[in-house]
C-alpha cells in the first residue's frame, strides 16, 4: 500500500539488512537470541535517553511559561545540564532508613520502572521500529501500565511515613478512577477502528486519522484521554499525591539517590507514554499526514521519516500536557474523584455508545466520504 | 529448549511465592507476594502465546484485585504488626485440607490433561473471535452465562449498598 | 431536570474557564524573560534604589559628616550592629564636646531593617543598594563607617527637623 513511495529516511532497510545477516551467519536460535538482546538494549538506552531529553524540554518549557530562561549554564542552552542531574543522581548514596520493610522498600521502585519500560517496549516508534505488537496492543497497555500503582502504594506504605502513607493513598484513589476512564476512552477507538493492535490500527488511519474519522465522538474521548491520562502520571493539577506544601513529596519521600531517580524516571516517561498512545491511537502514530488521490503531496509527505512524524506528534501533546501543568491550580482530592465520576466516567459512557452508532450506521468521515 | 526453561523458571517463582504468601507474618508482604504469583501465572499465559489471557490476568488481577487487596490491608488492621502464628492443630489442618485439595484438582486435571491438550489447535486466538464467543447466542456460546453473571454482580452490587446505606 | 441543566451549564462553564486560563499561559509563554544573567550583566544590571544592602555614612566634599554621635542608631538596632564610639573634645572656648571618633557597623549581625536611618535625626546615614558584599572572613564584615581624619559638618541655621540636609552621594 505504501510501497510505491520513496522513504529514503527509513530503519526499514538497516533492520532488516541485519536481520538477514544475522540469519545468514548464525543458527536459528542464535539469531533470534541476539537479536532479543539487541532491542532490549536499544529500547532501554532509548528509555534513558528519552527521560534525559523530557526533563530537559520539560524545565526549559515550564521556564518559558514562568517567563525564566530555564537551565543555561552547563553547554550551549544548557543542553547538558540533565546527564550532570542524571550523573549526579546515580552517584549519590542511597539512604538506608531503619524503621522500614526492608524487602518492600527496595521492590517498590522496581515495580514503577518496570511497569512503564513493559509499556514503553510497545510503542511504535515509526514504521518498523515496534518492538511488541501483540493482536490486543492497547489492551496490553493499559494492563502493564496498572502495575505501576502497586509500586506507589507498597512505597507508600513500607516507608513507615505518615506523608508517604497519604501520598499513596491518594494516589491509589486518583489511579483506580481514572484508569477506568482511560481505558473507556481507549475502547472507544477500538470500536471505531476495529482491531486492538497498534500497527493494524496505524494502517487504518493512513488517510484519515481516528480523531477526525469519529469526529465529534472522537475529539471527546481524545479529551477525556488526555485529561485521564494526564491524572494516571500524577502531574500537572492532578499532582495531590506529591504535593509539596502538604506531604514533602508524598509516597517517594524517603526514597534518595537511584531508588528516587527510577520514581522520577518512571513519572517522566509515563508522560512520554500517555503522550505516544493518543498520538497513535488518535492521531495516526508515525502515520505521516496523507490524503488520498494526492500523490504528489503524499510522496512529499513521506520524504519526512515516519519517527519524525511520531516524536512531532508525541511532542506537540507533551507540550500540550505541560501548558495544562502550569495552568491551573492543583485539585483537592474530593474535586479530583468528581472530576472522574460525575463527568468524566458519565461522558465516556454515553460517547462510547454515541461511536457504537457512529460506526453501525456508517457516519465516520471514511465512510461518508 | 528456552520454552522448557522459561517453565521451569515460571514454575519456581510460583511454587515459591506461593509458600511465601502462606508462610509470611505480615499481611502486606503476603498480599505481594501473592502478586507475584499472579504475574508468574501470567508469565505462563504469555508463554503459551495466550495474550488475551495474560492480559487480563494482569490487569483484573495484578492492577485491579491486588491494589483492592492492598488497599483493604492498609485501611482494616495495623498492617505492620506481624501475625501471631495458629495452633499447631489448626496448622495441621489446614496442610491436610490443602493437600487434599491438591490431590483432587490434580486427579482433574491429570484425567483430563489429554483432552485439552487435543482441544489447543490456534497458535494465538484474536480478540474478535473471543468477543464473538462471549457474546454470541450460537452454539459454543456464552451470551446467556455471560448476562447471569452480570445479574449476579447488579445483586452484589445492590446489596453492598443496602447493607452501607445510612438508616433513617 | 434542573440540575441535569445545572449539569450541562457547570460543564461547559467550566471548560470555558479552563480555556480561558489556557489562554493566558498562552500569552505568558512569549512575553519578555525577566531573568537577570548576573556575572555577565554586572555593567547593566539595575538594583532597585530601595534595595537595602550596606550601610554607609554620607561625607561631602570637605570629608564632613552630619553625626553627631548621640548613639540613638546604637539604641534602636535590635540586634547591635553599630557601636557609636565618641570622645569627648574640647573646643577654642573652651567648651567641652561630644565628637564622633568611630562608627562601628557589623554587616554580619545587621538585619538591613532600616531602624537606624529611620530614628537618625541628622540624617548622617542611609542605605545603598551595593549589594556585592561578600568576603571570606567574618573580620572584614566589621566596617568604620566614617572616614579618616573626617569631621562634623557645621550646624546651618536653619533646623535640620523642618528640612533635612541634602547628601551628596559619597
Amino acid at each position: 500500500m505504501f510501497q510505491n513511495y520513496s522513504q529514503p529516511l527509513e530503519f526499514t532497510n538497516l533492520t532488516s539488512w541485519l536481520d538477514a545477516a544475522l540469519r545468514e551467519n548464525l543458527p536459528e536460535f542464535w539469531a533470534v537470541f541476539i537479536e532479543l538482546v539487541l532491542v532490549g538494549v536499544v529500547l532501554l538506552a532509548a528509555y534513558a535517553v528519552l527521560a534525559m531529553i523530557l526533563i530537559y524540554v520539560e524545565r526549559k518549557i515550564t521556564a518559558f511559561f514562568q517567563a525564566r530562561i530555564g537551565p543555561n549554564r552547563v553547554g550551549k542552552y544548557g543542553i547538558f545540564q540533565t546527564v550532570a542531574d542524571v550523573l549526579k543522581i546515580l552517584i549519590k548514596e542511597i539512604i538506608h532508613v531503619n524503621k522500614v520493610d526492608k524487602f518492600l522498600f527496595y521492590a517498590a521502585p522496581f515495580f514503577m520502572i518496570v511497569a512503564s519500560v513493559l509499556t514503553f517496549g510497545a510503542i511504535p516508534f515509526g514504521k518498523s521500529l515496534h518492538a511488541v505488537d501483540f493482536n490486543i496492543g492497547v489492551f496490553y497497555v493499559t494492563a502493564v501500565s496498572s502495575l505501576g500503582i502497586i509500586g506507589v502504594l507498597l512505597a507508600g506504605w513500607s516507608s513507615n511515613n505518615k506523608y508517604s502513607m497519604i501520598g499513596a493513598m491518594r494516589s491509589g484513589a486518583q489511579f483506580v478512577s481514572y484508569e477506568l476512564s482511560a481505558g473507556f476512552a481507549l475502547m472507544t477507538m477500538v470500536v471505531l477502528s476495529g482491531t486492538m493492535q497498534f500497527s493494524e490500527m496505524i494502517e487504518s488511519q493512513a488517510y484519515c486519522w481516528n480523531i477526525f474519522n469519529g469526529h465529534i465522538s472522537s475529539l471527546v474521548a481524545f479529551v477525556i484521554y488526555l485529561i485521564s491520562g494526564h491524572a494516571e502520571t500524577n502531574r500537572g493539577p492532578f499532582d495531590l499525591p506529591e504535593a509539596e506544601s502538604e506531604l514533602t513529596a508524598g509516597y517517594h519521600t524517603e526514597y534518595s539517590g537511584l531508588q528516587f531517580g527510577f520514581f522520577y524516571l518512571a513519572e517522566y516517561l509515563n508522560m512520554f507514554i500517555i503522550a505516544s498512545i493518543a498520538a497513535t491511537v488518535f492521531l495516526g502514530g508515525w502515520m505521516p499526514l496523507q490524503i488520498s488521490g494526492w500523490d504528489g503531496f503524499n510522496q512529499l509527505m513521506w520524504y519526512i521519516p515516519s519517527y519524525i512524524w511520531f516524536f512531532g506528534k508525541v511532542g506537540f501533546l507533551i507540550f500540550l500536557s505541560l501548558w495544562v501543568r502550569w495552568s491551573f491550580p492543583r485539585l483537592r482530592i474530593d474535586q479530583l474523584l468528581n472530576l472522574e465520576w460525575k463527568y468524566l466516567l458519565p461522558i465516556n459512557l454515553v460517547n462510547i455508545l454515541v461511536m457504537v452508532i457512529l460506526v453501525l450506521t456508517g457516519l465516520t468521515l471514511t465512510d461518508l466520504f | 529448549m528456552a520454552q522448557q526453561i522459561i517453565f521451569y523458571i515460571l514454575a519456581v517463582i510460583i511454587s515459591v511465592f506461593s509458600i511465601m504468601a502462606v508462610t509470611s507474618k505480615r499481611l502486606i508482604r503476603s498480599a505481594t507476594y501473592l502478586l507475584f504469583v499472579l504475574l508468574g501465572t501470567a508469565g505462563l499465559y504469555l508463554l503459551l502465546g495466550y495474550h488475551y489471557l495474560f492480559a487480563v490476568q494482569v490487569a483484573v488481577y495484578a492492577g485491579g484485585i491486588m491494589v483492592l487487596y492492598i488497599f483493604a490491608i492498609l485501611l482494616t488492621q495495623k498492617p505492620g504488626e506481624k501475625i501471631t502464628p495458629e495452633p499447631l492443630r489448626q496448622r495441621v489442618l489446614a496442610i491436610v485440607l490443602s493437600l487434599v485439595g491438591i490431590v483432587f484438582c490434580g486427579y482433574i486435571i491429570f484425567s483430563n490433561i489429554t483432552k485439552v491438550y487435543t482441544l489447543v489447535t490456534q497458535s494465538e486466538l484474536n480478540t474478535k473471535h473471543i468477543g464473538m464467543t462471549l457474546m454470541g447466542t450460537e452454539k459454543f456460546q456464552y451470551l446467556l452465562p455471560f448476562e447471569v453473571i452480570s445479574i449476579l454482580l447488579l445483586a452484589c452490587i445492590v446489596g453492598a449498598i443496602m447493607i452501607a446505606r445510612k438508616r433513617s | 431536570m434542573r440540575t441535569f441543566k445545572q449539569y450541562i451549564t457547570g460543564l461547559f462553564g467550566g471548560i470555558k474557564s479552563l480555556l480561558s486560563g489556557l489562554s493566558v499561559t498562552w500569552k505568558e509563554l512569549w512575553i519578555k524573560k525577566v531573568t537577570q544573567q548576573y556575572p555577565e550583566n554586572r555593567d547593566t544590571l539595575v538594583i532597585s534604589d530601595r534595595f537595602r544592602a550596606e550601610l554607609v555614612m554620607s561625607h561631602d566634599e570637605n570629608n564632613e559628616h552630619a553625626c553627631t554621635a548621640c548613639g540613638i542608631c546604637e539604641m534602636n538596632c535590635p540586634n547591635g550592629t553599630i557601636q557609636v564610639i565618641s570622645k569627648m573634645t574640647e573646643t577654642e572656648d573652651g567648651k567641652k564636646k561630644k565628637e564622633l571618633d568611630r562608627y562601628v557597623y557589623d554587616l554580619g549581625m545587621c538585619t538591613f531593617c532600616n531602624l537606624c536611618v529611620i530614628t537618625c535625626p541628622s540624617s548622617a546615614i542611609k542605605f545603598t543598594n551595593h549589594f556585592e558584599n561578600a568576603t571570606f572572613t567574618r573580620n572584614k564584615l566589621v566596617q568604620q563607617l566614617n572616614h579618616e581624619g573626617s569631621k562634623l559638618r557645621a550646624k546651618k541655621k536653619e533646623p535640620i527637623s523642618a528640612q533635612p540636609v541634602p547628601k551628596e552621594k559619597e
